[in-house]
């Protein structure tokens, strides 16, 4: 599904150079669900910008199914990025000025691909997710649990290959951050959606299929869930968390 | 809600108050320029105005400053819209929205937008500018000449304006969606605005710099003419300010970054590290109020100086009547202006008449070379180099009852006891230019008497020597005469004015400063005489023409205009209405535009400082913490720009009246006092507008 090889990013603050991502390589398949953890700084969320383009990577691949997403034309990027990936943010990022539903369907507005199916597939999210009775408030009226919730559903409309999520649970109690993870656990489940997301959160990541520790930019561990109970994969994720801060 | 451009429809109407900020500001902006160019370039004024004139040349450089403060107003309310338009845009691309469709759908959008509030705009500044016009003509005063007349073609620069915005807002609209990086156009509305740390002694090396940009400026080019000869051209001339500007843009830095007030800086830490944050545009907004109010100013007090200044001297006159003549002109005298006065029932006391020659006197005549660097000047002695008026030192004596012992040989001169003393230092050779005859001088006196001012007093076998073989023009009479009752005596001065202009000969429909000799050396050396009738208008001045008698240039620069106290006093609103309204306008418009600013500024720092002030809250400040903290913002915007463009333009005006003429007179303090009076009274309304800013932004921000 995701295919992400040999990728390099580096800042440049003045004359001096700042490598963030040196040479990260790895893989997600189909229907997973993904994270990727680490320290401040380690190069997290500037991963999942380089892999969504909002930022260019300096070198390296980044391949979605087939598709390399390294693409000079801005058209055709903004075409995958609508169709094919999903987004989730730490701050939300929902539309103040649409209701839930509205913010929901926008991807699909924006693809041009808006028909009674669609609106019934938003409709359809909004009772999965638990949002259906807020579905007609605009984002300032609701919690910021059920915001990240909208976010989810919306992206998930266009049936997207990959949801890439940064820090989703980020801003939001236990309660809200679980109702988010269920949100994710259901899309996978229920839709087959992939999802790769970025978190600090050893309890979020410890619902994933594989985890991939950072650390200074490279690869330090991954970690295969497998058929292991969450709470001992959580604790074994906590385990490599202290065992790369010494 | 189905397609992409329904979505933004509805972001709109939902952003409607950002577009309403931004189309009332493009409005506002175009409203008061259009107002402003219309007033400038219409035919009323521009009859009024002397092309080259310092009046124009004022006008022209407030304008310039209510254009420079107009366009950054406009880029600062765009700057603020799109900053908060950034984050709708960056979710739309990182949501996948073809980046062209955007800058589309915006470009679009900002054409309709700016197209509609300047065209709005333009229309209504119409009957803005006729609006106040014909207000001040039924409040203040009427005169024909007052009648707007309005040039369709000064809409012309409105439209430029238009236009220019129009291209900024498109390019700042491209610019915010081009970023490359769609997470910078997300994050744009949180980004702060920092100013890098800023040297305590910003504030007084910036204050020193002001006084020092305002000295140069104005003094530098005055001593290189009178050092070097040399005029300098006036965009060089204008470099000698620059100190000035930029000392003013370091002493708003340190009011902005750092405060005044360092003894007690925890007092104001909350509002000291917002407004440093919020840097760059706080300082851009508070130079553009400075140099506005400073402008606003400076057109205001043209009026109360002006009025004050004149009225002074009115009042101070020695005699009620003056007037002079050409001998050749048959200009009632004697028992025919006796009986004009019986006819109104007015009561001559006094009557004196004094018979004065023209001659030739000696003098540097200047030559003017102009190049690219400027004018250079030289001077060469000619023995006539221009001509003066020579008065019998008996007559001088019958009508100011002053013993004159003036030698053969010797010469005293007359100045206003109100202007700069005048020595006849220079004149050393008399002529008679007719007969060629001259007298070697030498002066004595310096002698002071308003009606006979600008006259040199000659010895009377001198006068009688000088006088022989002239002709009636080179003669002219003085007429002198007080009333019993002069404040009542307006309409007899009024048909005395009349008789003597319809009794005056063309040849005498002079431009004042005409001189016969001159006209001769400048017919000599470059074929035409600048006053003479047929060239007044190409070099700017309006020509003389005795069918206008009421109008401004009549009264101002007819070369014998009687000098009437109470016509005079009279009329002197009439006659300078359109001078005087022209500023009171200016200053209006100049006003309105920094209380726009000056409102819209504080309400922005409100406004995003609002989630700052809930934290606050939550932290345990009080109301009234919170209340001195926005205070301390909204007076930094209020006072600053305030203090410093009225303290700018005061030092301005003093330094303007000293250098005149090495003084300042008993009229120009009285003038600057009226001017103080004013200042309160704008500073009052200016109050009233902070005090209504303040408490709309504590409504903002839930301070009680």
């Amino acid at each position: 599904m995701l295919q992400v090889l040999d990728l390099q990013k580096s800042y440049q603050t003045g004359k001096v150079t700042y490598p963030v991502l040196k040479g990260i390589s790895f893989s997600i398949d189909d229907g997973e669900f993904a994270a990727v953890m680490g320290s401040s700084g380690s190069g997290k969320t500037t991963l999942l910008n380089c892999i969504s383009r909002y930022i260019p990577p300096d070198s390296g691949k980044i391949l979605l199914g087939d598709t390399d997403l390294n693409l000079p034309d801005d058209g055709k990027l903004s075409l995958i990025r609508n169709r094919e990936l999903g987004f989730v943010f730490q701050d939300f990022l929902l539309l103040d000025g649409l209701t839930v539903r509205q913010n929901i369907l926008l991807p699909a507005i924006i693809g041009e691909m808006i028909s009674d199916s669609v609106e019934e597939q938003a409709d359809h999210l909004c009772t999965i997710f638990g949002i259906d009775k807020i579905k007609d408030k605009y984002p300032a009226e609701i919690s910021g649990g059920e915001k990240q919730r909208t976010a989810v559903a919306r992206a998930l409309i266009n049936h997207p290959l990959l949801i890439l999520a940064d820090e989703p649970t980020g801003n939001l109690d236990s309660k809200s951050g679980r109702a988010v993870i269920d949100a994710f656990l259901q899309a996978r489940d229920s839709l087959s959606a992939t999802i790769f997301m970025v978190t600090h959160d050893s309890f979020a990541a410890s619902f994933c299929d594989k985890v991939i520790i950072l650390q200074d930019g490279q690869i330090w561990k991954t970690l295969l869930k497998g058929g292991k109970e969450r709470g001992v994969f959580q604790d074994e994720l906590l385990d490599v968390i202290r065992e790369m801060g010494r | 809600m189905k397609t992409f451009f329904d979505v933004y429809k509805h972001l709109r109407r939902k952003n409607r108050k950002q577009y309403l900020l931004l189309s009332g500001c493009l409005f506002f902006s175009v409203l008061l320029i259009s107002s402003y160019v219309s007033m400038m370039r219409s035919q009323t004024v521009l009859t009024i105005l002397p092309e080259g004139g310092d009046s124009r040349k004022q006008v022209m450089m407030i304008f310039v400053l209510t254009v420079i403060g107009c366009m950054v107003f406009s880029l600062y309310a765009a700057s603020l819209f799109f900053r908060q338009k950034s984050q709708e845009t960056g979710i739309l691309l990182a949501l996948g929205a073809d980046r062209r469709i955007l800058i589309r759908l915006m470009v679009r959008e900002m054409c309709v937008l700016s197209t509609a509030s300047c065209i709005l705009g333009i229309v209504l500044s119409i009957p803005l500018t006729k609006g106040i016009w014909i207000l001040f003509r039924l409040l203040v005063v009427d005169t024909e000449e007052m009648a707007l007349l309005l040039d369709p073609q000064a809409f012309l620069f409105s439209c430029a304006f238009s236009l220019a915005a129009l291209f900024l807002l498109l390019s700042a609209s491209a610019r915010s969606i081009r970023r490359v990086h769609i997470i910078d156009i997300i994050s744009e509305s949180h980004k702060s605005e920092p100013i890098h740390a800023v040297p305590q002694k910003y504030g007084f090396i910036g204050i020193a710099l002001i006084f020092l940009g305002i000295f140069m400026g104005y003094n530098i080019p005055s001593y290189i003419i009178e050092k070097l000869n040399w005029y300098l051209p006036e965009g060089i001339s204008s470099i000698f300010y620059l100190p000035a500007f930029a000392g003013l843009y370091m002493v708003l830095l340190h009011a902005v970054v750092n405060g005044w007030h360092k003894k007690n800086a925890y007092k104001d830490l909350v509002a000291t590290s917002q407004m440093k944050f919020q840097g760059r545009q706080t300082v851009k907004n508070l130079l553009v109020m400075t140099v506005l109010i400073a402008g606003a100013f400076f057109a205001s007090f043209y009026t109360p100086t002006i009025g004050i200044g004149s009225t002074m001297e009115f009042n101070a006159r020695s005699t009620d009547y003056v007037y002079r003549f050409r001998r050749d002109q048959d200009i009632p005298m004697g028992t025919e202006v006796q009986k004009l006065a019986g006819e109104y029932g007015v009561e001559i006391t006094d009557w004196t008449d004094i018979p004065a020659i023209r001659l030739g006197v000696d003098g540097e005549d200047q030559i003017k070379k102009e190049s690219a660097v400027g004018i250079m000047l030289s001077y060469e002695y000619k023995e006539v180099a221009s001509s003066d008026l020579f008065l019998p030192a008996s007559a001088y004596t019958a009508f100011t009852g002053e013993e004159l012992p003036l030698p053969h040989g010797s010469i005293a001169a007359v100045s206003n006891p109100e202007g700069i003393p005048r020595l006849s230092v220079g004149v050393t050779l008399l002529t008679n230019t007719l007969t060629g005859r001259t007298l070697p001088v030498d002066s004595v006196l310096s002698l002071e008497n308003d009606a006979l001012s600008d006259c040199y007093v000659l010895n009377d076998e001198d006068f009688i020597s000088m006088n022989e073989g002239l002709t009636d023009e080179w003669r002219e009479m003085l007429c002198l005469f007080n009333v019993e009752d002069c404040g009542g005596s307006y309409d007899f001065a009024k048909a005395l004015l009349y008789d003597i202009i319809d009794r005056s000969g063309e040849e005498v429909a002079l431009f004042n400063g005409w001189d016969p000799v001159r006209r001769q050396i400048d017919i000599e050396r470059t074929g035409e005489y600048f006053l003479d009738s047929e060239h007044l208008e190409e070099y700017g001045f309006s020509r003389i023409r005795y069918e206008e008698r009421d109008s401004t240039v009549f009264r101002l620069y007819w070369a014998y205009m009687p000098k009437f106290r109470v016509l005079d006093r009279m009329d002197f609103v009439k006659t300078l209405a359109v001078f005087l309204m022209l500023f009171v306008f200016i200053s209006l418009v100049c006003f309105a535009a920094v209380f726009v600013i000056a409102f819209t500024r504080t309400m922005t720092i409100a406004l995003t400082g609002k989630g700052l002030y809930e934290d606050l809250r939550r932290l345990g400040a009080s109301n009234a913490y919170l209340y001195r903290t926005v205070r301390s913002q909204a007076k930094r915007v209020f006072v600053t720009p305030a203090v410093i463009g009225t303290g700018i333009i005061y030092l301005f005006y003093v330094m303007m009246l000293y250098f005149n003429d090495g003084r300042i007179s008993v009229q120009e303090w009285a003038g600057l006092s009226c001017c103080g009076l004013l200042t309160a009274l704008v500073f009052c309304v200016y109050y009233g507008i902070y005090r209504i800013t303040l408490q709309k932004a504590c409504r903002v921000l839930n301070i009680k």
